[in-house]
């Protein structure tokens, strides 16, 4: 097994039902999710899931409501036990473990961040920021320093006595995060944490999360059912769609090429100017191509491009990563890259 | 003869029901028929339900009713000794409890007594309206010569509230973790609940002397710990999922879930329990007058039993002022609870 990948879920299945190891077999037998739930009551939650998510990166499962990405979530640190399967974490098999080990997980290794937050009511800012330090058994004084530092980090710094209630729902998810962070683990699990706030402070909280994660290079699992979002934060994205995978790899290869039409139902709304960065179309090359209207950085998205060329088709741009050119840009290939992936985009919507 | 003459004959029972012909008692009905002499023919309009007095009538083996009800007290009065060995040593703690703080509450000087009650007051609500409103109440009291009835009254209350509180809370902390013992304890939670009082007074005069202070203890505490144990386990239930998933996520025990999410966010349900606690106490004292509780019910009593209309209805609005300083203390440090924990 690859030495960075931190969690690796192979075969995992999930049915809720009164027997779900008979229900088991059906589905390996090939039963679907409609059928399962006519003839045997049973739920197909999770249906062959294999990912890998890799050390230091940002992995997000998106999917719309029902497709069981808040079941998947729950399933690495056990909140919810899976009917089949296996979940490796740093190699070693969570699924094995008794209920030391796992507390010894969950209080070590994993954090979580909630989409309605639930921070504890009764305790101040600065207490729940420290739970996970006061679950192993810190006494509010050793863990007030290390606290206060998370809670300024996430730019909450004044408000460590008040209580949840007193703060915003940004501000309330802002502790979340702190919180998680407190624990110091290197997985942190987030469960739609930004789904319950108004755009703009989504917005917000998201760069704040990039901004940590290029700091502290955790090993994030996000959950989210926007598109924006996850194209926003993911290295690795990971579509659910009724318990099982559509499709996965890097988002702006699957914005590029999409392998199924309930993605590409999803993509055809989005700003593609917008998500799609220049290094995902650049011609890679470090020879200097003749007219060069001037220099882009790989990781700028196309609609800032489009400013700069002010609509001139013929410019050519070069590329560049820390001062050295990786590729080149012609606009022309910029405007090809804009068009939707199957057209006309009628057809594949009548596939609904 | 009688209307079900025809069952047992037709049972070939005839012979058996002559066999215990003498040894019943006669019921009252029976008698008056004897004594007026008449057996008239029934029509159809008058044919009794085939109870177990009638069944008597024509049978003389069939037990009547009332040997029903005097069969369960004999039964009750054969367990009666051996159940008061187990349970004598088990429940002199509270007279122990009961006897010491009436006595430590009445021989104390008033001027140490209620300005240690004022303080209590002070520390749980924080208000000085309310320790103004308490003191005023209080010396009413004292004024019209109340004063060591009503600080028998509140000994009383204090005393079985907090045992209540002490067995109430775990009882129903226990059934919030299983749904086996919730679903065994609600009928008898209901049952106490349903039952006159005056019911269960009857068997505890059985079991315990009338001189000991534990019996009224028990009564009151049997009636006044419902709604504690229904709330607790109510709080507790209601503690937001989200919150319990959080604990969880973070690897606590269920212990530390316990003492450091469950309990903090129940409290709020935990304290109304306890108010309703208190205040039925209150009521149930009143009536375990009737069974050597002292304190303003029996002022109550002796306005019954003796016809002053004037001493019932002054100790009356005495249990009615003592009510409302109850209800208002515990009210106040209720809301002081819930303004520190919205959500």
């Amino acid at each position: 097994m690859d030495r960075d990948i931190k969690i690796s879920i192979r075969n995992l299945y999930k049915i809720f039902g009164p027997t779900p190891d008979v229900a088991l077999e059906y589905v390996k037998q090939g039963m679907g999710k409609a059928e399962l739930l006519e003839k045997h009551q049973h739920v197909l939650g999770l249906q062959d899931i294999n990912v890998d998510m890799r050390e230091g990166h940002v992995t997000v499962i998106m999917g719309l409501s029902g497709s069981g990405k808040s079941t998947l979530i729950r399933h690495l640190n056990r909140l919810i036990e899976p009917t089949g399967g296996e979940i490796a974490v740093d190699g070693e098999n969570v699924l094995a473990f008794d209920e030391d080990q796992l507390r010894n997980l969950r209080r070590e290794r994993m954090s979580m961040v909630f989409q309605k937050f639930a921070l504890l009511p009764h305790k101040t800012v600065l207490e729940n920021a420290g739970m996970a330090l006061s679950v192993r058994g810190h006494k509010i004084e050793e863990f007030e320093a290390e606290a206060k530092k998370w809670i300024a980090r996430v730019g909450l710094e004044g408000n460590e006595y008040q209580y949840p209630h007193q703060l915003s729902g940004g501000m309330q998810q802002r502790v979340g995060i702190a919180r998680a962070l407190a624990s110091n683990s290197p997985i942190m699990l987030m469960d739609e944490a930004f789904s319950a706030l108004d755009p703009l402070i989504r917005s917000d909280m998201q760069d704040l999360l990039l901004e940590l994660q290029d700091e502290l290079h955790k090993t994030i699992v996000f959950i989210t059912h926007d598109l924006d979002e996850s194209l926003k934060l993911a290295d690795h994205l990971v579509i659910l769609k009724e318990g099982y995978i559509v499709q996965q790899g890097e988002p702006q290869e699957i914005l590029m090429h999409p392998n199924d039409p309930y993605i590409v139902n999803f993509i055809s709304d989005i700003n593609r100017a917008r998500v799609l960065r220049v290094r995902s179309i650049m011609k890679k090359t470090t020879e200097a191509p003749d007219n060069v209207a001037g220099d882009i950085g790989e990781r700028d998205n196309l609609e800032s491009v489009i400013a700069r060329s002010g609509g001139d088709t013929s410019l050519v741009y070069r590329v560049v990563r820390k001062g050295k050119q990786v590729g080149v840009l012609e606009v022309q290939d910029l405007f090809k890259a804009l068009v939707p992936t199957e057209s006309p985009e009628s057809d594949t919507r009548s596939h609904y | 003869m009688a209307t079900y003459d025809f069952l047992f004959s037709s049972l070939g029972l005839t012979e058996w029901c002559a066999e215990g012909k003498s040894d019943a008692p006669m019921s009252m009905a029976a008698l008056l028929n004897k004594s007026k002499g008449t057996e008239a023919e029934q029509s159809l309009w008058d044919v009794p339900f085939p109870s177990m007095d009638a069944l008597n009538e024509s049978c003389a083996a069939f037990p009547q009713s009332r040997e029903l009800t005097q069969g369960l007290e004999q039964g009750f009065l054969a367990v009666k000794d051996n159940l008061s060995i187990v349970l004598d040593p088990i429940t002199q703690p509270l007279s122990w409890a009961l006897d010491g703080t009436l006595y430590a509450m009445i021989t104390t000087p008033w001027w140490i007594v209620i300005p240690i009650l004022l303080a209590v007051v002070l520390l749980v609500t924080k208000s000085w309206k309310l320790v103004g409103f308490v003191a005023g109440s209080l010396c009413l009291l004292a004024f019209i010569d109340y004063y060591v009835y009503a600080m028998q009254t509140l000994a009383i209350i204090f005393v079985c509230a907090f045992i209540c509180v002490l067995l109430g809370v775990p009882i129903g902390i226990a059934m919030s973790r299983n749904n086996m013992m919730q679903r065994l304890t609600i009928p008898v939670l209901d049952m106490l609940q349903t039952l006159p009082p005056f019911v269960y007074l009857i068997p505890l005069i059985f079991l315990f002397s009338v001189t000991e202070s534990k019996l009224y203890g028990i009564a009151i505490i049997l009636y006044a710990i419902v709604p504690v144990i229904r709330m607790t386990n109510l709080g507790i239930r209601l503690v937001d999922p989200d919150v319990i998933e959080a604990a969880n996520a973070f690897g606590m025990t269920s212990r530390q879930k316990l003492y450091k999410v469950q309990i903090p966010l129940a409290l709020p349900n935990i304290m109304a329990g306890v108010n309703q606690t208190i205040m039925m106490s209150l009521a149930m004292v009143v009536i375990a007058s009737l069974v050597s509780a002292p304190g303003l019910g029996v002022l109550v009593l002796q306005g019954i039993r003796n016809l002053e209309l004037g001493v019932g209805l002054v100790a009356g609005l005495g249990i009615v002022i003592l009510a409302v300083i109850l209800d208002r203390v515990t009210k106040a440090s209720l809301a002081r609870i819930n303004a520190s924990q919205k959500q």
